[in-house]
Parts: structure tokens; C-alpha cells; sequence
């Protein structure tokens, strides 16, 4: 989010899902696309179908990597180096786009210097892949008409996320991959609604549409909309709160739609700062491990029983229709959180979820011309919106930037704050599979889903297996510097020597004890996908 | 394809039999035959409910809240009016059944599957060669060929385990070596201190044994591993695939050939096993290569 | 066998009898523009559609997603098992000769011996009306798996719509007693009636705008000449989500589990299953004897485009289209029949060395090698000069990439 605002303006896909199957070249970095998102992957494959080229850059042979041209195996954590390595080919074999430097970014001067006093061999180094394979990938890349760059969790989760994005965005300008169809830098969501719940403003800087909370006018437009003083000062992150909830003051909380005791790093310290809370309330659709703690549920609504927009990944606004009414004593998570406002004495009185997009509408500009109405009648509609006839943003910044001009901003490779030592000799890295989503709170509860994957698995390098005496099946105790927990292994020839994978879907296997909460300093987000670790059998 | 109006006549004037129903029974004994496996005694609550069957067969066994499960029939239609099964701890049913005492309730349905060939085994020397559980459904037939006594051959049972601590069904073991009906032989892979017997994989012990393949058939019934190493060494030695027979374990979830799960090759091991001679099951498997 | 004509306008009240004891399945269109076969709950309110091929077949009305099949209550003195009781009279309504297809092979997988309960109870009072397709849409191909798009056997009654009209057949004693039962709805085929339909048949079969070889593919299948290749590229694109088997109409595996209410009271359902599930197949102990997504895929192929063919001389396919709608990857049954084909045995490795060469350099793409090998086998000309003729690469790239295959170790 942050690394393509400083860069683009605006920290969304900057594409369209469908134009992927018109790209040239496809480059995915830090995305196990096939397990995460199955319908970019689709059209990812549709592509490779068609002739496109597809470069993969991800430590694990995953699926996706099977069918690329190209995969960079890369160490974990070692984006930058990889990136700055592929710049540096592109602007030492003459292959950057001068023209789109000259008319629409800024600041090229500087990662011009930055990357002339690279080495390459010393970055292939770093990043553990050959230089000859960089130098293909920088070409293949540079040299396409169409170029687009995906990316995911496996570039923000790190202590240098920001960093990373900024990495991408500089060869994607470098090379003229942006501003156009076909052609961009597309962040995957996670979620079918997380671009929706940032774009609602749950950033603690900004109103919805990413309006900032410093600005005092902005803040006088929601003053007099919600006839409330609002603060002045952003708010605080996630980690904040559940990790220094007690030194940031918190007293109670409320918690919706999210397990944080399953899902955030270092677990145990969550936990520990949710039992001390005076008052926590938790809204959920099951009683998650974060619900058990609280003093009060509210049994939430699923997507089924309830009608609203999410926005997915390419920015698209889609209304979700009521299918069943609401099973027992479930509420809408709107009336929940009106009910609530009303007892604690703010009256928040809408009739229905219509018009409350009618109020996102009023004050969120890129939201401005998305309405229920319109929503029905059409497959969803992309933002920037901002009037009612508008219909919708196929892809961003098209004719110039949303900041004015692109803006390269020059990164050095940063280690992962915790490397392997003596002591925690291997790299733990986190993720998903293909039947479970997130803290498994749903899925789970599906026998079919639950029996495709019964329990959480970790991967490791078969030589490493086989030195450490270990059979698939085998039950290892694994332990980082803040907690351990036990799992079933499984020897596999997808991650290098050294590594360790494991998803964090299953709460027997609460693998988010060990990692570790370094955050990245400017979007705050924890780096889930390096921490140290060790193993032993149990 | 079926089709006209005498099937849908055939359906209006069917009884209608439903399958899934399960026959509550009563567990009367248990024994436990090593760490993991026990062998639990099974009473019908309704005697009306008990059935007749034949070795090799298997029914579905249900622990109510934990699911169904195939298990084969370890005891001898000869023996009693009760059934027994041998499981292993191996999933969640099982775990279930494990925690179970003498005197609580399960449910079974069956018996299911296509038996060991009894009529055509008479007057043949028997080998049977099983590796741990495996010894389950084999053990059903040995003690059927023993009660009947005179009609079969000479009986071999090569058998192999884990560990000498893992050896399963000892008392059947004594029992069989004590009055001489069972040529018993065993071997485990990894030797305990005191053990004096045999290291090593169960077709180190076939090295031992004259088979006369004129009039001997085998019976095998283990770990897919074993079972590949024994027939290859069968054959090698000159038995014809015919008189190699064997149990297949599935995934099953009906065991009447409804719900797909034991599908192979166009055949459904429920229903057309789950005892095939090699023969067969090479024909099957040769069919697409 | 009856015919009759039935107008348009007469088709309501006829319903109105029909149905006036039973549940009426038909085609609806719901406020969000999905066309679904659905439960009528007012003839009066309801607008049937029949325009289009529903998205989903008339599967679940027979078999159900979710199907509860007793419930059990646990007591000191033991169980006591309750079936829950049988379905109610059905009319299934203007449902498609594929979807008619697949009920007839539901009927041969459920009703041998020993009979689904389940099924039987909803099926034996089940009236079948089905509609032929005047014009098949972008992904039928039940001309190649002889499902349609008009059937001579499997309907009560069989409608054809002759544009206000619709011709009436009858396909069974049951379809007969209708016609006599409601005279009035009925009249006479007349010689222009008659002709009208044929024509509109002989369109039909001419208007399928795929062509899928399905009986090519059992023969290759059969001659074990489909390349590992094949298998290899189409598992690479599975996720294994299951989607292609809850869609098709003929898929009718399921799995049984018990789902507790109470301590001491559950319910055992059985829910649909998928053959591309890695648990379909996975035992107790974590064993797996279809243990990769390659051997998975085989297994669903092979069962109906191979065993249920040599089994029932048809495939268990019914060429309705569906999967190749709802797979992520494209890995549909129409997909994997077209790649068989496009393979020739003899100039296999052969072709596939310049096509995937070729393919490797970006120069083509699958899509115009499996065109282009289609080609090839019709015309026996070689491949490169049809790909040449097909402007998609020139004398120089072949040559190129023949050069550089030659510099390589």
C-alpha cells in the first residue's frame, strides 16, 4: 500500500484482473498465486497459453513456478537485491524506456546513481540465484510491449515490504510498464473485501478513499457529516494494539470479523494483551480462539445472510446479494455496529446497506458515482468512479500518474530482521494452502475442506529431513525466540536447504507464536514470512 | 443403459431395502493384540439382525458422531454366533472405537465384498504371508480352514511385524503352533533385545519353505510394499498368478458400490473385491497400461 | 407413441394440473439474471424460461448436495436409527435431453442392485418433460456423446418448440396417461407441423459450434496412445477444487459423515464428493493410492470417457459443456478430448519436438499447435507448412529454432 503511494499515487492493482491474459510478459514475485488466487492464476495460464512468457520469483517451487519460463529461487527476504540486480542489467544493456522517464516520472537521476554502484554478481549473491538467470529474466521482461507485475504477501510481509513495492514500482517505470492496459503493477489481495476495508478507512491515517485525517479540510467535510469532533492525529495499527495495547492505554476493544490470536505474530503476546483488557467484544460468525476470550460475542451474519459491496483485488465494487435470512440470532454487521453506536449514544440511523453507500458515496470522491442501483444491473463497477455516469477504471493512471509524476525511489537490500543462527538455524516461512482461508474459522468447519487438509504440515527440505533423522509424518517440536508449538512434517523437494514452510490455518498448529513482530516501519505490517527457528523431533 | 417402462414398474414394486441403515451390536470382549491393535467381540442387540458370511468379507462399521468405516471380519463364520473385528488405531473412528469399553454400542452394516474362494481352496496346501494388520482378514480364514477339518491342506503362515513388541493376535499365534494346525513363522524388521527369531522382511522367510505349486495356493495380505515383494517372489519361484490371492484396502463410503470412492480401473473394490486373485488384478491393471 | 400439439399459452393451466400434488422443478430466472432450474412455488408469479440451457443440471433434485440419511440418538440402552422419510411427487420441467442423459445414468448407478433408498424414493415418482435444444449453445457437444440435442427415449413427455406451439411426444406409458388424462391442452400434429420439426432437428444437429471427438478419444484411450504429456499438462493446471464434479450432471460419488447435534443425537449425511479431491482416495493411515494430481485427473477421465464407455457403450459424458464453463484452469473434459485427438501416433514425438520448440520460442501457441496438428491429421500435409499456411510463423523461425535445437547439448 504505502510503497505504491510514494510511488504511484495510488496503492491499488493498477490494472484490470481480465487484461492479465492480454500481458506479454508476466512476472510474479512473492505470490503462490495458484493456491491464493486461483482466478489471476487462471488468467496467468490463459496467458502462458497464448505465448506469453511468465518469470516467478519465490523461494518455494510452487505450482504456479512449474509453469513459469523462468523461476528465480530467491532467498527469502532478498527481493531488493533480486530487483535492484534486474535494474541494473536493464539500465547497463541500454533496455530502460527513456522517453516514459522523461515524460512521466521523476527522480530517475537518483536510482541511476544508486544502481550504478550495484554489483551484480554481488546482488545474485545475496539474492542466492545465478546472474546469468537474472540477466534473462531482466531482458525477457524489459524487452516485452506488455508487461505485468503481480505480487502478494510474499514482497509486504517482510520488515522491508514498503521497500520492496518501491523496488517494483522503480523497474516497472524503468522499463515503461505502467499507465497503460496490459501493463502495470498488481498488488493481490487476500481477501474478497481487504482493498474494500482499506478503501473504508480502516488505515489508521485516512478517511475512506484514503482521504488523510491530517488534512483539516477533509476533516471538516466528516465533521459535518457525522457531527463529531474527529482527531487530528492518525490512529493506531494493528500491532500496536495487540502487542502495546496496555502502553498505548487500551482498555477494551472491540473486534470484528478478525482472529487476531490466531493470525498476528508472536501470538502469545495477543493473547496476553487480550486477557488483560478490561472489556473485549468480538463479532464473529463462529466462536473463534479470539471470541473465546471475550466478554461479549455478537454472533455475526455470514456473507449469505446479508446484502453489501465488497472490492476486491482490481478494485471493482461488487454487490453481494442476501440469499438466506439470518440463521438464529445473527445480525448484519452494520446493524451490530448501529445498535452499538446508538447504546453508547451516537445515533446511527440507515435504513439499509444502500444507503450507506450512499454516505461512501457523499464523501469518499474515487467512491462518488458507485451506487446500489447502478451495481445491480452490471458486473460491479472500478474505482475511480466519481460521478454517476462515470463507468469505472479498467486500469490506473492512465495520461499521468495519480501524484502527478511517477517517483523512483531507490532501496537498498535489507536483511530480514532475524536471521538463522547457532542457536534458531533455520528460516520459517508462512503461508497459505489452497482449502483453507485464513485462520481456518470457516473452512474448517467444512468436512470436505477439512479432510482435503486435516491439519497444518511443515515442509522441509528432504537432505535437511534426512540429516535431522526425520520420516514424513514424523511430529517435530518447533521453536522460534518467542514461542514453539508442534507439527507433522513432510520432506519435500520444493524449498532449498535451510528453509522451513508451514501454513498458519489451523489452531493446533498456532504457528504465529513463533513468528516474529518486526514491523515495517512505514505500512506497519509484520514481516510473517522470515523468522528463526529450530527443530527437534517430538 | 437401463431404460423402459419395466424399470420404472420394477422400481414402483421394489422393496425397498435401505443400505445405510446400520444393525446396532454390542461390544461383548475386547482384546488387545498389541499397542495399537485390538480385536473387539460384536454382539447383535437384535438377533434377527445377525448375518452369515463367508472370510474375507468385511462390514461397514459405524461409531455414531464419528463416521462409518470398512473393516474385514477377523473372526471364522465357524466359530461363533458373534462377529469380531481387528482395527488399528489409524483415524478418527478408529481413535473413537479405541476409547471404547466392553459393553457400549456400535453399529455395523454388511457383510460385504467378494469372500476368499473356499470351495475352490479344498484339499490345497494353504501359504498365507501377512504383515501386521494384514494378519486380520487371513486370520478369518485360517480358523475357518482349521474347523474344517481334513478339507484343506497344509497350512503356512509367514508372518511379519514391525517390532517383536508389535506382533499382533499372539494368543491366535500359540494357540495355532500349540495344537499344529498353523506352520507359524515370524520375522520383524527391527529386532529387541531378547528377540531370537527372524530379522528382516517377510519374503526372507518364503526362502525357507518348499512350496509345491502344483497344489498350494497364497493368501497376502499387508503393506502395498509387501505385497508387490511377495508376489514377484511367488511368481518367480513358479506359482501361477491364479492361486495368488489377495484383499485390496480402499477408502470406502458405502461399501455397496454406490459412492465411488474405491473405484479402480473399472472396478469397484467393494463390490468385485475386495479379494482378487493377481491374475485378475493384473488384467485389470494391464487393461490401459 | 403420442403426439400432440401443446400451445404456448396453454402451458400454464396445464401445469397448474400437473403439478397440483406434486413439486414443480423448472427453469427461472432469478432477480439476478442466473437461470436455474428451481421449485416452483407459484405457477401464477413464475415465469418458467426455457430460452437457455440452465447453469446447473437437475442433479440435485434427485441427489441432493446434502442429503440427510438418519439421524441417531444414543442412549445407555444404545442407538436408534431414523431414516428420514422418503421424497414427495416430482414434475421436472422443461429440463434438456443432456440433463435427461444424466438422470438416465443416475438411474444406472443408483438403481442396480444393491438400490440407493434415497434416490429410488425421489425418482419413482418423478415426471420427466424435456425440451429440445432448437439451437445448441457456445459449449454443448451432446451430438458427440449422443445425448441430444433431441432424445428418442428417457422422457415422459418431449417438447420441441415450434415457435407459439410446442410439439408433444411421448416417450413413456406415464407420458401417455397424461395425454389422456388432460385432452383438452391437446390437439393433433398436422403434416406442417411434422416437417417443421424435423427441419428444426436437422438445424439443430448442423448448429453445434464445437466438435468435440469424443468417440476419437475412447479409441485412443483404448490403444493406450495418449501421451503422459497430456495427463501432465492438464494436472499442472488442476487446483483440484472439485468444481468440474459438483457441476456435471453425471458425477454422482459422495462421501457420508456423521454431523453430532447434541452429545448424545446427530444426524449422518452424505454431501457430494470429487474424484479431484486428494482425499477422495486417502485411507485412514495417510495412504493414497491416487496420490498426484496427474493420476487423479486420469482416473476422472478414464471413468468416463473410458470404463463407463466400455461398460455401458456410451460415456458417462453428456456432452452438456458445463465443467468447461467452471474450471479455473481449463481443465475440462472437452479440453482433454481435444488435446487427445490433436495427438497422431506415429508423427507424435516427432511433431511435438517442432511444436514444442516452437512453442518454447513464443512463436505459436498450444492453442494453434493443437489447430494446426488437427489439420495435419485431416490433410496429412507436414506441420510446419501448415503452420506456414496459417501465417503464424515463417520458413526463418522453423529453421531458427530447428538450429538452435541442434546447437544445444
Amino acid at each position: 500500500m504505502a510503497g505504491l503511494a510514494t510511488t504511484f499515487g495510488s496503492g491499488a492493482m493498477t490494472n484490470s484482473i481480465n487484461e492479465i491474459t492480454g500481458a506479454e510478459v508476466i512476472f510474479v514475485i512473492g505470490s503462490n498465486t495458484t493456491e491464493a488466487h486461483p482466478q489471476i492464476a487462471r488468467r496467468i495460464l490463459e496467458a502462458v497459453d497464448s505465448g506469453a512468457k511468465l518469470i516467478v520469483a519465490d523461494p518455494r517451487r510452487t505450482e504456479i513456478s512449474r509453469s513459469a519460463h523462468i523461476h528465480l529461487q530467491l532467498r527469502p527476504g532478498s527481493d531488493i537485491a533480486l530487483l535492484n540486480a534486474m535494474m541494473r542489467v536493464i539500465l547497463s544493456e541500454g533496455l530502460v524506456d527513456d522517453a516514459f522517464i522523461e515524460m512521466r516520472t521523476e527522480n530517475f537521476r537518483e536510482l541511476r546513481k544508486h544502481l550504478l554502484a550495484q554489483d551484480i554478481d554481488q546482488l545474485a549473491a545475496v539474492s542466492g540465484i545465478p546472474a546469468s538467470q537474472i540477466k534473462k529474466a531482466a531482458r525477457l521482461y524489459a524487452g516485452a510491449q506488455k508487461g505485468v507485475i503481480c505480487y502478494c504477501l510474499g514482497i509486504t510481509q517482510h520488515i522491508c515490504g514498503t521497500a520492496n513495492v518501491e523496488s517494483i514500482a522503480n523497474l516497472a517505470m524503468l522499463t515503461g510498464h505502467v499507465e497503460q492496459a496490459y501493463t502495470g503493477v498488481n498488488p493481490l489481495r487476500g481477501q474478497n473485501n481487504v482493498q474494500g476495508a482499506c478503501d473504508m478507512g480502516a488505515i489508521p491515517g485516512v478517511f475512506p478513499g484514503y482521504q488523510q485525517v491530517s488534512d483539516p479540510l477533509i476533516r471538516e467535510k466528516f465533521e459535518r457529516a457525522w457531527g463529531k469532533a474527529l482527531p487530528s492525529e492518525p490512529g493506531l495499527t494493528i500491532t500496536d494494539m495487540t502487542h502495546r495495547g496496555r502502553e498505548n492505554g487500551i482498555r477494551a476493544m472491540f473486534i470484528m470479523g478478525e482472529n487476531p490470536v490466531m493470525s498476528d505474530p508472536d501470538a502469545s503476546k495477543v493473547e496476553e494483551t487480550l486477557k488483560g483488557l478490561e472489556f473485549l467484544a468480538v463479532s464473529d460468525i463462529f466462536l473463534t480462539e479470539t471470541a473465546r476470550l471475550a466478554h461479549v460475542v455478537f454472533p455475526a451474519a455470514s456473507f449469505a445472510e446479508k446484502c453489501g459491496t465488497v472490492t476486491n483485488s482490481e478494485r471493482r465494487v461488487q454487490l453481494m446479494h442476501q440469499a438466506i435470512p439470518p440463521i438464529g440470532e445473527c445480525r448484519s454487521d452494520s446493524e451490530i455496529i448501529m445498535e452499538l453506536a446508538g447504546c453508547l449514544g451516537y445515533s446511527m440511523e440507515y435504513e439499509n446497506s444502500a444507503e450507506i453507500m450512499e454516505e461512501i458515496a457523499l464523501l469518499t470522491p474515487i467512491y462518488g458515482g458507485i451506487f446500489h442501483d447502478r451495481l445491480e444491473t452490471c458486473w460491479g463497477l472500478q474505482w475511480p468512479c466519481p460521478t454517476r455516469d462515470h463507468t469505472g477504471t479498467p486500469y490506473l493512471h492512465k495520461y499521468s500518474f495519480a501524484r502527478g509524476k511517477g517517483r523512483f525511489v531507490p532501496a537498498e537490500n535489507i536483511m530480514p530482521d532475524e536471521l538463522p543462527d547457532d542457536d534458531y538455524p533455520f528460516i520459517l516461512m508462512t503461508g497459505r494452502v489452497y482449502h483453507h482461508y485464513h485462520t481456518g474459522a470457516m473452512t474448517r468447519a467444512s468436512d470436505i475442506l477439512s479432510r482435503e487438509v486435516p491439519e497444518a504440515v511443515l515442509e522441509i527440505n528432504s537432505y535437511d529431513a534426512e540429516e535431522k533423522g526425520l520420516r514424513h509424518g514424523d511430529m517435530v517440536s518447533l521453536r522460534s525466540r518467542r514461542g514453539e508449538m508442534e507439527v507433522r512434517v513432510k520432506p519435500v523437494d520444493t524449498i532449498s536447504r535451510g528453509m522451513l514452510y508451514v501454513s498458519f490455518h489451523f489452531h493446533e498448529s498456532p504457528v504465529n507464536r513463533l513468528t516474529n513482530p518486526a514491523l515495517d516501519p512505514v505500512a506497519k505490517c509484520p514481516e510473517y514470512k522470515v523468522c528463526a527457528v529450530n527443530l527437534e523431533k517430538a | 443403459m437401463m431404460e423402459t417402462g419395466t424399470m420404472r414398474e420394477s422400481m414402483r414394486n421394489a422393496v425397498t431395502d435401505n443400505v445405510f441403515m446400520p444393525n446396532e451390536t454390542v461390544i461383548s470382549e475386547i482384546i488387545e493384540e498389541n499397542s495399537t491393535i485390538r480385536t473387539y467381540t460384536l454382539r447383535f442387540t437384535d438377533r434377527a439382525a445377525a448375518f452369515s458370511f463367508l472370510p474375507g468379507q468385511f462390514v461397514m462399521l459405524s461409531v455414531p458422531g464419528h463416521g462409518e468405516a470398512p473393516i474385514s471380519i477377523s473372526s471364522s463364520p465357524t466359530s461363533t454366533d458373534a462377529i469380531q473385528l481387528s482395527v488399528r488405531r489409524a483415524g478418527r473412528l478408529t481413535s473413537a472405537l479405541h476409547s471404547m469399553k466392553a459393553g457400549e454400542y456400535v453399529a455395523v452394516r454388511g457383510p460385504y465384498g467378494v469372500p476368499f474362494p473356499v470351495d475352490e481352496l479344498k484339499g490345497r496346501d494353504l501359504l498365507f504371508v501377512a504383515g501386521g494388520i494384514g494378519l486380520a482378514p487371513l486370520r478369518s480364514l485360517i480358523n475357518y480352514c482349521r474347523a474344517k477339518n481334513g478339507e484343506y491342506g497344509k497350512i503356512t503362515l509367514c508372518y511379519g511385524s514391525r517390532s517383536p513388541s508389535d506382533i499382533a493376535f499372539k494368543n491366535d499365534l500359540d494357540a495355532w503352533q500349540a495344537d499344529g494346525s498353523v506352520d507359524v513363522r515370524l520375522t520383524v524388521d527391527v529386532p529387541e533385545r531378547g528377540w531370537q527369531g527372524r530379522t528382516g522382511l517377510v519374503t526372507t522367510l518364503l526362502d525357507d519353505l518348499t512350496i509345491n505349486n502344483s497344489n498350494s495356493s497364497a493368501l497376502l495380505c499387508g503393506p502395498p510394499v509387501m505385497i508387490d515383494a511377495v508376489i514377484s517372489k511367488l511368481k518367480e519361484s513358479g506359482m501361477d498368478s491364479e492361486q495368488i490371492i489377495t484383499t485390496l484396502e480402499r477408502n470406502m463410503k458405502c461399501g455397496v458400490g454406490l459412492c465411488g470412492h474405491c473405484h479402480m480401473e473399472g472396478v469397484l473394490i467393494c463390490k468385485d473385491g475386495p479379494v482378487f486373485n493377481v491374475r485378475t488384478l493384473e488384467n485389470i491393471m494391464g487393461a490401459t497400461g | 407413441m403420442e403426439k400432440n400439439i401443446l400451445k404456448k399459452d396453454h402451458v400454464r393451466p396445464f401445469l397448474r394440473k400437473l403439478a397440483r400434488n406434486s413439486r414443480l422443478i423448472a427453469p427461472l430466472r432469478t432477480s439476478h439474471g442466473d437461470l436455474l432450474y428451481q421449485e416452483i412455488e407459484s405457477i401464477d408469479s413464475s415465469e418458467i424460461d426455457l430460452s437457455e440451457q440452465p447453469q446447473e443440471s437437475a442433479k440435485q433434485f434427485l441427489f441432493p448436495q446434502q442429503e440427510q440419511l438418519f439421524t441417531y440418538q444414543s442412549t445407555s440402552n444404545g442407538f436408534t436409527f431414523s431414516p428420514r422419510k422418503s421424497g414427495m411427487p416430482t414434475v421436472l420441467f422443461g429440463l434438456r435431453s443432456c440433463d435427461i442423459s444424466a438422470i438416465l445414468y443416475m438411474d444406472v448407478i443408483f438403481l442396480r442392485s444393491p438400490r440407493d433408498h434415497y434416490y429410488l424414493q425421489k425418482r419413482k415418482d418423478t415426471i420427466i418433460i424435456g425440451i429440445g435444444c432448437n439451437e445448441p449453445w457456445d459449449n454443448c457437444f451432446c451430438n458427440a456423446t449422443r445425448t441430444g440435442p433431441f432424445l428418442e427415449i428417457g422422457f415422459d413427455l418431449q417438447l420441441t418448440d415450434l415457435g407459439d406451439r410446442f410439439y408433444v411426444e411421448s416417450g413413456r406409458a406415464v407420458g401417455d396417461e397424461i395425454l389422456k388424462k388432460w385432452p383438452q391442452f391437446f390437439s393433433p400434429v398436422t403434416d406442417e407441423d411434422e416437417k417443421l420439426r424435423y427441419q428444426l432437428m436437422l438445424e439443430a444437429r448442423s448448429g453445434f459450434k464445437r466438435h468435440v471427438h469424443v468417440e476419437t478419444a475412447f479409441q485412443k484411450i483404448a490403444d493406450n496412445s495418449v501421451s503422459p504429456s497430456v495427463w501432465e499438462h492438464l494436472a499442472r493446471r488442476c487446483d483440484g477444487c472439485g468444481g468440474c464434479a459438483y457441476i456435471c450432471p453425471t458425477c454422482t460419488c459422495f462421501t457420508i459423515f456423521d454431523r453430532p447435534l447434541s452429545p448424545h443425537t446427530g444426524e449422518r449425511l452424505r454431501t457430494w464428493d470429487a474424484c479431484t479431491h486428494d482425499g477422495f482416495t486417502r485411507m485412514a493411515g495417510g495412504h493414497n493410492p491416487v496420490n498426484t494430481a496427474t493420476d487423479r485427473l486420469k482416473r476422472r477421465f478414464m471413468h468416463k470417457l473410458y470404463f463407463d464407455y466400455k461398460q455401458f457403450n456410451r460415456p458417462g459424458c453428456v456432452g452438456c459443456g458445463r465443467c468447461v464453463g467452471i474450471c479455473f484452469g481449463g481443465v475440462d473434459i472437452a479440453m482433454f478430448v481435444d488435446m487427445v485427438c490433436a495427438e497422431k501416433r506415429d508423427q507424435r514425438q516427432n511433431a511435438t519436438v517442432i511444436g514444442d520448440l516452437l512453442i518454447e520460442a513464443g512463436l505459436i501457441t498450444r492453442k494453434q499447435l493443437y489447430k494446426a496438428l488437427e489439420k495435419r491429421d485431416r490433410t496429412g500435409m507436414p506441420l510446419g507448412n501448415i503452420l506456414m499456411e496459417m501465417g503464424i510463423v515463417t520458413k526463418e523461425d522453423i529453421a531458427n529454432c530447428l538450429a538452435d535445437k541442434v546447437e544445444r547439448p
